[in-house]
């Protein structure tokens, strides 16, 4: 049975910041980007390293043209800051290759309290 | 692919003889500039000018030079052209039981050391002329060709690929890949890769130890024997090539075209796969232009020869390991033929007939090759 566990307030966690939160043992982070709120394990399924420590970034992508470098700036990306894999926080996923996934949690805001269900 | 003996008839492959086909996708021949002057267009009657009043054309025209002679030991080998006749070829896949040879050239795999374009393109425009006079037209269609095409002048290399492509025999389009600056990858080859996608063709890269007086990956000097010089060359020309062709996204520009990495062995292809995904996991940045793990685009789209194996016998079980690394969908045999570090086809087989089930070997053997050329 999930249970809610408080881990800031909305105050507390302004827009591109997180939390790291220790959740029965696990350590959780929860980003809030835009406004909305995610809720990742802060664990690397790459070499096991803290992954919520690094840094939120976006997306290099190719133009249409084939040859030119864009960046996108929705910096909802998390970058380990061992190996520099890269996160989907959104979705746990790595932003590379799908099979490599990070677990993702539920979160619910009451009140002006942020809890993650777990 | 699949593990182990277990196979539609229970049982695993014994013999040579028990194979519906073997292609050897490496089978050189030794071509001689006398051979090519003939065939030297008027088009290029200037370069021809040049050619044939050139006392020593291996060294004054190509740059083919050793680090030390390279065959003193052997009876196979050297550049003694005494494989340029189709009969010589054809006895050679003979006496190895191979049904099928995809002929590649031999003093021609110096192309990229001719110093002038004009007479580089010339060359590779002679040799595949005589190639087809020569050698298919008399093969009794056992032997397949790759086209020359030189790196100096990809727009004339693409010329000469819509020449030729539609003759009999053609199945690829050879590209000598070590001595070639920038490496395979940049977009400059690109019309190269776009006639060979236009007439399905697979772009073969083959190595050479003779081309490294000229530039990266090893100048030369300090590699004091042969064996120093080509022990590294063939493998680090290819890791270079297929780094540069991965990672500037020639398979995503190309995604209909196949490309074949020669005479290097398998032994390095899990290393360098390895290599490329990390690269790839961690340098998001710089790394836009792939939209898949490196080692997607090698399954999806690379291929390569097996010879040379090197010295598997102390424990003959880890070479079949390596190709299960590597790959087995992609790995096809190779001889190399006339050279004397050549493989016979039970080399290969014997160290991988109990390993593989009997599809698995068969397609290593010949049948990836007569499906990636449309034999
Ligand atoms: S541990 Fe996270 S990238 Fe290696």
């Amino acid at each position: 049975m999930p249970s809610k566990h408080k881990v800031a307030t909305t105050e507390e966690l302004s827009d591109g910041s997180r939390v790291i939160a220790e959740i029965e043992g696990q350590e959780i982070a929860v980003f809030q980007i835009d406004g909305d709120y995610h809720a990742i394990s802060n664990y690397c399924v790459h070499q096991a390293g803290p992954l919520c420590e690094g840094k939120l970034t976006g997306d290099m992508y190719i133009d249409d043209n084939g040859w030119d470098w864009n960046y996108d700036d929705d910096e909802k990306h998390i970058t380990c800051p061992w190996h520099g894999w890269l996160f989907d926080v959104t979705n746990g996923e790595n932003i590379h290759n799908s099979k490599y996934r990070v677990p993702t949690y539920g979160v619910e805001v009451e009140d002006g309290d942020i809890f993650v269900i777990r | 692919m699949g593990q182990s003996s277990e196979t539609a008839d229970g049982s695993p492959l014994r013999q040579l003889d028990e194979l519906d086909v073997i292609v050897d996708t490496d089978a050189h021949i030794r071509e001689t500039v006398e051979d090519l002057i003939p065939y030297i267009d008027d088009r290029y009657e200037g370069a021809k000018w040049i050619v044939e009043r050139t006392e020593h054309p291996e060294r004054d025209i190509y740059s083919l030079t050793h680090s030390l002679p390279p065959s003193l030991h052997a009876e196979r080998g050297g550049w003694s052209a005494d494989t340029n006749t189709v009969d010589k070829k054809l006895q050679e896949l003979d006496e190895f039981n191979i049904d099928y040879g995809i002929v590649d050239p031999g003093l021609n795999l110096v192309l990229p050391t001719v110093n002038n374009e004009r007479i580089a393109v010339a060359m590779m425009n002679a040799y595949n002329s005589w190639l087809l006079d020569n050698f298919l037209d008399e093969g009794n269609h056992r032997l397949k060709a790759n086209l020359l095409v030189s790196h100096h002048k990809p727009d004339k290399s693409a010329e000469e690929i819509d020449r030729l492509a539609n003759e009999k025999d053609v199945v690829g389009v050879a590209l000598p890949s070590t001595g070639v600056i920038p490496p395979v990858g940049h977009e400059r080859y690109d019309p190269i890769y776009q006639a060979a996608s236009d007439h399905d063709l697979p772009v073969f890269f083959h190595g050479a130890s003779t081309n490294t007086s000229h530039v990266f990956p090893l100048q030369r000097m300090y590699n004091q024997t042969y064996t120093e010089d080509h022990v590294i060359i063939h493998p680090f020309s290819q890791m270079w090539n297929l780094s540069s062709l991965i990672f500037q996204g020639a398979p995503e520009r190309f995604p209909d075209l196949d490309f074949v990495f020669q005479e290097s062995g398998v032994g390095w292809i899990p290393y360098l796969m390895w290599r490329m995904d990390d690269h790839y996991l961690e340098m998001n940045y710089e790394l836009p232009l792939l939209q898949q793990m490196p080692s997607d685009y090698i399954h999806d789209q690379i291929y390569f020869t097996t010879q040379p194996l090197g010295h598997t016998e102390d424990n003959p079980k880890h070479l079949a390991m390596a190709i299960e690394m590597a790959g087995p969908d992609n790995i096809m045999y190779s001889s190399d033929l006339p050279h004397s570090d050549f493989d016979p086809p039970s080399e290969l087989f014997n160290r991988i007939r109990s390993h593989f089930d009997r599809e698995t070997v068969e397609n290593i053997m010949g049948k990836t090759a007569m499906d990636l050329v449309d034999l």
